[in-house]
């Protein structure tokens, strides 16, 4: 996904784009509570959503589209897939997609299904097939630099999906490659499908893998806007170690008849749960 | 200026070059033309590569990581370039198949991915690298550009196709065969290859071998020359799109073909041809269902699959058979 040079959002700059600190933060948080509301939404479709994992990211998501309205050519791959309520709630909050997808989620004809792919504006990539994501964005970041271009590389990727080979063989690349422009975003929610990452396939020192590699690494709060922003703020154009953002986040974030339980990977609601979930969420 | 004496002897005519160094060297000299033309490896593409000479900052040997390669070629075509990959045919077509699938498939992104070491021609390196399910494997995927192309001037046109065309290609070749490939009208002009190039257009009623790849059209090269009457018409192009072309065009002519290839049966061009053409009669000479598990060099490793020159005879010898027992009891 991008900010689009031609979208409403890059060329009418909302609030949080033109004001700092405090404001942004704050113009940040608003836009995931209601991105919030509509992940909920979906959850409300037919087709229920990956709800746990997409209010986990959701933060995360709504930072990386906010330093990509910088409009230096800095891409964001969410390459947990899964999570695509959330990404589709994003994209329509921060001003990149125009409609709203939550009525649209899951349906006949409709883009939104439930792995992104590029029938969906701001989206370039597929994904969902987890691992794919990282090398998507490195490879971005590779052609950034190649072109003597600014702007990043943002992969999205889930704790769980850091169990997939081939995030570590594009660790591995990047780093090689010095690409200083590529940044990995781990969303560390501590769940995946069946369970609790911890008991299926842990992760331990993770931060130190990272580093193993030659990745500076950064741990982080995954649901402070203002911490987040400021970690994917920098241009990053003349780094050669790629950048790893270990972000501790809850699965089911926000919605508090789920959150942090396992149970809350994929779910189905009807019309009065939501609404009830909704209306907790500040 | 002073005329050459009459009696000089020619130069020499170099020789061809294998179709991995034909797409190097072609590629190379692209990218001199075409700032966009990238060059990806995994770690397979040998010391001295021509285009790390020539382009450096385009290179980029990453390693032995074949999906990442694929997947990062994908974020650069996002990018607006034109890479082109290159490992050997089991790393790219099955290792990295989902990455072709999602890249070349479903973004159809301006990636080429060329597979050298395709069918046995890894010989005795055994089973792991050898690679006799890649074009079923690539043909079933929609909106690929599959190549097989035979000698050194057909590696190098289908590159440049690959170039210009800024789709979608696996280009698949072998390992270290050096072949002439077969003239065509047009060469001269770099013009695209036909969708079907007639070596030999001989009776309409007779057998014509339908040839695939390096070792397929040599094997019928071969058989042609010994079996008067035969026809043979080569095929570079591989994928459904240009079967079905192919096969409007083979169909008008003969009836009955036997198609030579260094793939299994499932999933090849006779199988495909087969079904493109109902009313005809298509056989094949391909891959048996066996695993070579010994070693040989490479015509050793097709022929105990199955795969060789008393091969084509019989089932030229079959096709003529049967048509004459038709005849017959017609």
């Amino acid at each position: 996904m991008s900010v689009l040079l031609d979208t409403p959002a890059a060329t009418e700059p909302t609030g949080a784009e033109t004001a700092t600190g405090a404001e942004t933060v704050a113009a940040l948080a608003a836009r995931a509570a209601e991105a919030r509301r509509l992940v909920v939404d979906m959850a409300a479709s037919p087709r229920g959503c990956h709800l746990g994992g997409s209010l986990s990211v959701l933060d995360i998501l709504i930072a990386a589209l906010h330093r990509a309205s910088a409009g230096d050519g800095t891409e964001v791959v969410l390459s947990k897939g899964h999570a695509a309520a959330g990404l589709y709630a994003a994209l329509y909050v921060s001003g990149i997609l125009p409609e709203n997808p939550a009525p649209l989620y899951g349906r006949a004809d409709q883009p939104y299904t439930g792995h992104p792919g590029p029938k969906v504006p701001g989206v370039r990539f597929p994904t969902g097939s987890l691992g794919h994501g990282v090398p998507y964005a490195a490879g971005w970041a590779l052609a950034r630099r190649l072109g003597g271009h600014g702007g990043l590389g943002i992969a999205v990727a889930g704790d769980g999906e850091l169990q997939e080979g081939l995030v570590w063989e594009t660790v591995q690349v990047a780093a090689a490659q010095g690409l200083g422009n590529f940044v990995l975003v781990v969303d560390r929610n501590g769940g995946q499908n069946d369970g609790y990452v911890e008991d299926i396939s842990p992760l331990p020192r993770l931060g130190e893998r990272f580093e193993a590699f030659g990745f500076e690494t950064v741990h982080t709060d995954g649901h402070d806007l203002g911490a987040l922003t400021a970690i994917l703020a920098g241009d990053r154009t003349a780094e050669r170690r790629p950048l790893a953002v270990i972000a501790d986040t809850v699965k089911g974030k926000g919605v508090p008849a789920v959150q942090g339980k396992a149970g809350c990977h994929y779910v189905t609601i009807d019309a009065t749960r939501a609404a009830k979930w909704k209306r907790a969420i500040r | 200026m002073t005329a050459a004496p009459q009696d000089a002897p020619a130069p020499p005519t170099p020789a061809p070059l294998s179709g991995r160094d034909a797409y190097r060297a072609e590629l190379t000299r692209l990218a001199a033309e075409d700032p966009a033309v990238v060059c990806l490896e995994a770690d397979l593409g040998g010391k001295g590569h021509p285009f790390q000479t020539a382009h450096p900052d385009r290179f980029f040997n990453l390693g032995i990581a074949e999906g990442a390669m694929v997947d990062m070629a994908t974020g650069l075509a996002a990018a607006g370039y034109k890479p082109f990959v290159s490992t050997f045919a089991p790393f790219a077509a099955l290792r990295a198949a989902e990455s072709l699938k999602l890249t070349l498939g479903y973004l159809a992104a301006g990636v080429t991915v060329v597979a050298p070491y395709a069918g046995v021609s890894g010989a005795w390196f055994g089973t792991t690298h050898h690679c006799l399910e890649d074009l079923a494997v690539l043909r079933s995927i929609p909106g690929v550009t599959i190549a097989a192309p035979y000698g050194e001037a057909e590696m190098r046109a289908v590159v440049r196709a690959a170039v210009r065309s800024g789709k979608p290609h696996y280009i698949r070749t072998g390992r270290n065969a050096a072949y002439a490939s077969l003239p065509w009208d047009g060469e001269r002009d770099g013009a695209e290859l036909p969708p079907v190039l007639w070596e030999s257009r001989s009776a309409d009623d007779d057998v014509c071998l339908v040839s695939v790849g390096e070792e397929g059209t040599r094997l019928a090269l071969a058989a042609r020359q010994a079996l008067p009457g035969v026809s043979h018409a080569h095929l570079v192009y591989v994928d459904h799109e240009h079967l079905a072309r192919s096969a409007a065009e083979l169909g008008a002519h003969h009836r009955r073909f036997v198609v030579v290839e260094e793939h299994r049966a499932q999933g090849g061009a006779a199988e495909a041809l087969a079904l493109l053409l109902p009313s005809h009669e298509v056989t094949g000479v391909a891959a048996d269902r066996s695993w070579p598990a010994r070693g040989g060099d490479h015509e050793e490793v097709m022929a105990s699959l199955g795969i060789d020159l008393p091969a084509v005879f019989g089932a030229v010898h079959r096709a003529r058979t049967r048509d004459r027992a038709l005849a017959a009891a017609v």
